[in-house]
């Protein structure tokens, strides 16, 4: 395994293969993610988007096939292992955790960087974890506080969304503030590469806007992070992704920049089915 | 030799038909309500002993069947109406917790009523016999068969062919549909308990018969039993509950024949164990044992798998208040009672105050597992009789000083909590509970059983207590046992308090509140629920070693079902996952019985009540759930 090629940290899916009884979620699937790339992943409902991002973070096991992270195989490893080499995700479902403090739902994703293991040197084994938190070592405090730190830093980012509500339970957040939590949660980890699975579904248009306007500048303030996203607002697509994929019962259709994606007769007749609604197409869509 | 075993086998066939009839009872209603039913097997029980008392009254037996079937249908009907319906929007431990005190609650009030002894049930065909080589066969055994099989075939035509059949499984595949198309779902979910009853009350008779007699605690191992055959088949399946059922009673006939009659039910809930681990969706089901349970299951507004969270907390309409006291008021209360001796307290008050202090420890032990890390643990006696055995094992037997063999028994404990929970990792919900439930009864039967090292039911006496090397000062008085204990208490809460304080407590609750979430967030789950299991196993380990050293002996009696049940509902009385409220849960039910001494008798039937209507009426505990 060679890791002083150009594009370490590219993922890419190789020949992948899923079905679920008759229905055909991955059929060949076959594309390469470069390091920094911001993807969008588009198409008609049960495409296969979401067991794509399923696979890649590995709740979800293709059948046949391989996906790759910087050359190695990470198609077999579970979730855990999967984040803890720097991909980290969002669910389309919002798994948040219910009774868990807005704050200690983000402090659960400083965790693997706090015991270390996978892109970082292992820190604390279970034992010396245990001894650590039980004489509140100062090490592992130290740790423990930066975590906080970056927690904070992180909730902030969402201005007043998140923070002033940092000791509220997870299960009184209002639908796009649970969004919100996930992603945060995801953030807080630093990751290499970010899997966002409908971040904007059930949001209005101005907390899309503002939802867009983060992702915005996380691509600015962090160049090198691999950003997929699964989503059906193509405004959304449109605003920040720079590369489309649009898939349609698990094939990739079209691979191209979101403009010329989205303008693919191809694209609009997966969606629609006929060509002749082709010209409402944008409007639906749009509209969010 | 063959002989031998052709009557096992022979022997097998015929209980495991009564096994498959359990299991079908169980299998409906967990297809139809999503719930384990712990309440089966006290239906079974019910249905026995009716039978059993209306004969006794003179009630010819075929009339006295049938009428225990009915009365056991509409006993199964009120305990979803009264027990289970009330508790839609309530955590999604508590419709599980529910079935248990239902469990509970007839155990004991069957023990009060026709004593705790073995009945003689009424057999008029045994005394027919048709032999087949050297093995035979009774009347009862061909009664059985017969029975089985023919019920078996009627319910699946009434699944099949009857509208209520229909109405039944369309509940089971999708409730919200199914009342999109008018069906009444409340009504089904009642309607499979009642199904279940009638089950449970004809396998119960059949049961009475074949062994020809009958016992109030028969419910938990037959229960338990039913579970295996349902799972072992495929939970989906009449055909595979009667396979499941056949096997489970060859394997566990042909142990009690060739091992020894006290291992027959350590090989049937072995299996149990075996399936839930290795093939939990048994073998020829699809439908694994998955579900959460909760009256609704586990769906709705946010995807969890939390045993503490609800439908009501999801909507956010219950904002309940937190009582945590800080680490040093705990320390300072339990540093008050260490006055006790001081101020003239008496041998009696030292007794109870120490046992309290005891399960004061083992509430803490539970509150991090089943609170915190949201295993339901129906089995916590079993690493407090570990650490008890450890103790008395360690002085007696291997001449270790009674000092050594107290670190030794919370060393042993952990490790044996760690290996015995270990398989159940990839558990959650329910399953764990079933799953915890059976290594508490085998852990139990093995103490019983494994005469050599353990002295089975006549216990180990003389177990020596510590010295402490404090000289000067009696360290083998009552008052140093209970300083002792309190000492105890007082570390367990402290390392308690740092677990759950630190990110290793968050983490549990992580893994507790959605497992998939936790790790996709890169949370290595196994380690985790590992740490879970030795500190628990740890300070269960201390708090029997102290049991050990208080009774100067232990037995397998104080290691039953029972305490494990106590355990649980002092912690859901204090408020799961809260040291706080697992001490104000401990030390209030340790005192209960001592309180109402006179009624002393009645103590797991006023346990089972509390757990019950706590359940119902402040399923987050006195203070409130973490």
């Amino acid at each position: 395994m060679s890791m002083s090629t150009p594009n370490s940290a590219a993922l890419v899916i190789d020949k992948v293969n899923r079905r679920f009884g008759g229905v055909v979620a991955a059929n060949a699937l076959d594309f390469t993610i470069r390091q920094g790339e911001f993807l969008a992943v588009v198409g008609p409902n049960g495409a296969g988007k979401s067991t794509l991002l399923q696979m890649i973070s590995g709740v979800i096991r293709p059948q046949e096939g391989e996906i790759r992270l910087g050359g190695r195989r990470i198609d077999r490893l579970t979730p855990e292992a999967i984040n803890a080499l720097g991909i980290s995700r969002t669910f389309q479902t919002s798994r948040v955790f219910p009774m868990l403090t807005i704050r200690d739902s983000i402090l659960v994703g400083t965790q693997v960087g706090l015991i270390g293991g996978g892109r970082s040197p292992r820190r604390y084994g279970p034992v010396g974890e245990l001894v650590s938190a039980l004489f509140r070592l100062p090490g592992y405090r130290a740790s423990a506080a930066a975590a906080e730190a970056r927690a904070e830093e992180v909730m902030k980012m969402f201005g007043d969304r998140l923070w002033p509500r940092r000791n509220d339970q997870a299960f009184s957040l209002s639908y796009a503030n649970r969004r919100r939590l996930e992603i945060a949660r995801a953030l807080v980890q630093d990751p290499d590469i970010l899997l966002l699975d409908e971040p904007a579904a059930g949001m209005n248009p101005s907390e899309t806007d503002e939802l867009t306007e983060i992702i915005a500048e996380l691509r600015r303030s962090r160049p090198s992070m691999t950003i997929v996203m699964v989503e059906h607002k193509l405004q959304v697509v449109r605003q920040l992704a720079e590369r489309c994929i649009v898939m349609s019962q698990g094939t990739v259709i079209v691979d191209d920049t979101p403009a010329g994606a989205l303008e693919d007769p191809r694209v609009i007749e997966a969606y629609l089915g006929t060509k002749r609604s082709a010209a409402a197409f944008g409007k639906v869509n749009d509209d969010g | 030799m063959l002989e031998l075993f052709l009557s096992q086998i022979l022997n097998g066939v015929v209980i495991g038909f009564v096994y498959a009839l359990i299991a079908l009872g169980f299998s409906l209603v967990f297809g139809v309500a999503n719930i384990i039913n712990f309440a089966q097997g006290a239906l079974l029980m019910l249905g026995a002993f009716l039978t059993f008392t209306m004969v006794r009254l003179g009630a010819p037996i075929a009339v006295a069947i049938p009428l225990a079937i009915a009365i056991t249908t509409a006993t199964g009907m009120l305990i979803e109406r009264l027990a289970l319906r009330p508790l839609q929007n309530a955590p999604y431990i508590a419709p599980l917790l529910s079935t248990l005190a239902i469990a509970i609650i007839f155990d004991a009030a069957a023990e009060m009523i026709w004593t705790a002894e073995i009945q003689s049930f009424p057999s008029p065909l045994s005394k027919y016999v048709v032999f087949v080589g050297s093995a035979y066969l009774t009347g009862v055994d061909f009664l059985i068969i017969a029975v089985s099989l023919s019920v078996m075939a009627g319910l699946m035509l009434f699944l099949s062919r009857s509208w209520m059949g229909k109405a039944l499984r369309a509940t089971a595949q999708d409730p919200e549909a199914a009342t999109q198309m008018g069906i009444n779902v409340p009504l089904m979910r009642q309607f499979s308990f009642g199904l279940a009853g009638a089950l449970g009350a004809l396998a119960g008779v059949l049961i009475g018969m074949y062994y020809m007699s009958v016992f109030p605690q028969m419910g938990i191992p037959y229960g338990l039993k039913g579970f295996a055959a349902a799972l072992l088949g495929g939970l989906s399946s009449i055909p595979g509950a009667i396979v499941g059922g056949i096997l489970l009673g060859i394997f566990e006939s042909l142990a009690s024949g060739y091992v020894g009659e006290g291992w027959r039910d350590v090989i049937a809930f072995s299996v149990l164990l075996l399936v839930l681990i290795v093939r939990p969706h048994g073998l020829f089901g699809n439908k694994s044992l998955d579900a959460l349970g909760g009256a609704s299951g586990a769906t709705g507004g946010i995807p969890t798998t939390s045993v503490v969270a609800s439908m009501a907390g999801a909507t956010g309409r219950t904002k309940q208040r937190l009582i945590e006291a800080p680490l040093l008021v705990l320390l300072g209360v339990i540093a008050l009672f260490a006055l006790l001796p001081a101020l003239g307290g008496s041998n009696y008050l030292l007794q109870v105050g120490t046992q309290a202090a005891i399960y004061a420890v083992l509430a803490v032990s539970l509150t991090l597992l089943t609170g915190s890390a949201g295993i339901i643990s129906i089995g916590h006696a079993a690493f407090f009789g570990v650490g008890a055995y450890a103790a008395a094992l360690a002085g007696r037997n291997w001449g270790i000083p009674a000092e050594a063999a107290f670190l030794l028994a919370g060393v042993a404990a952990a490790v044996f909590a760690a290996v015995l929970y270990w398989p159940t990792i990839r558990l959650s919900g329910h399953t764990v509970g079933l799953a915890t439930l059976a290594i508490g009864q085998i852990v139990y039967l093995v103490c019983l059983n494994w005469v050599d090292v353990t002295r089975g039911p006549m216990g180990i006496p003389g177990v020596q207590r510590p010295s402490l090397l404090l000289g000067g000062i009696d360290m083998k008085s009552l008052a140093a046992q209970y300083w002792q204990a309190l000492v105890v208490l007082a570390i367990a809460v402290t390392i308690a308090f740092a677990m759950l304080n630190s990110p290793i407590g968050r983490t549990w609750r992580a893994i507790r509140e959605d497992r998939l979430a936790a790790r996709a967030s890169g949370v290595p789950v196994s380690r985790y629920l590992t740490l879970v299991f030795l500190v628990s196993g740890f300070l269960a380990g201390l708090a029997g070693a102290q049991f050990a050293f208080l009774q100067n002996f232990v037995s397998p009696e104080s290691f039953m079902i029972d305490t494990s049940i106590v355990l649980i509902s002092m912690i859901v009385l204090g408020g799961l996952g809260n040291i706080t409220g697992a001490l104000v849960g401990g030390v209030l039910l340790a005192l209960l019985p001592e309180v109402l001494r006179e009624f002393a008798q009645y103590r797991m039937l006023a346990y089972g009540a509390i757990l019950l209507l706590l359940l119902r009426f402040r399923p987050q505990g006195l203070a409130g759930t973490r």
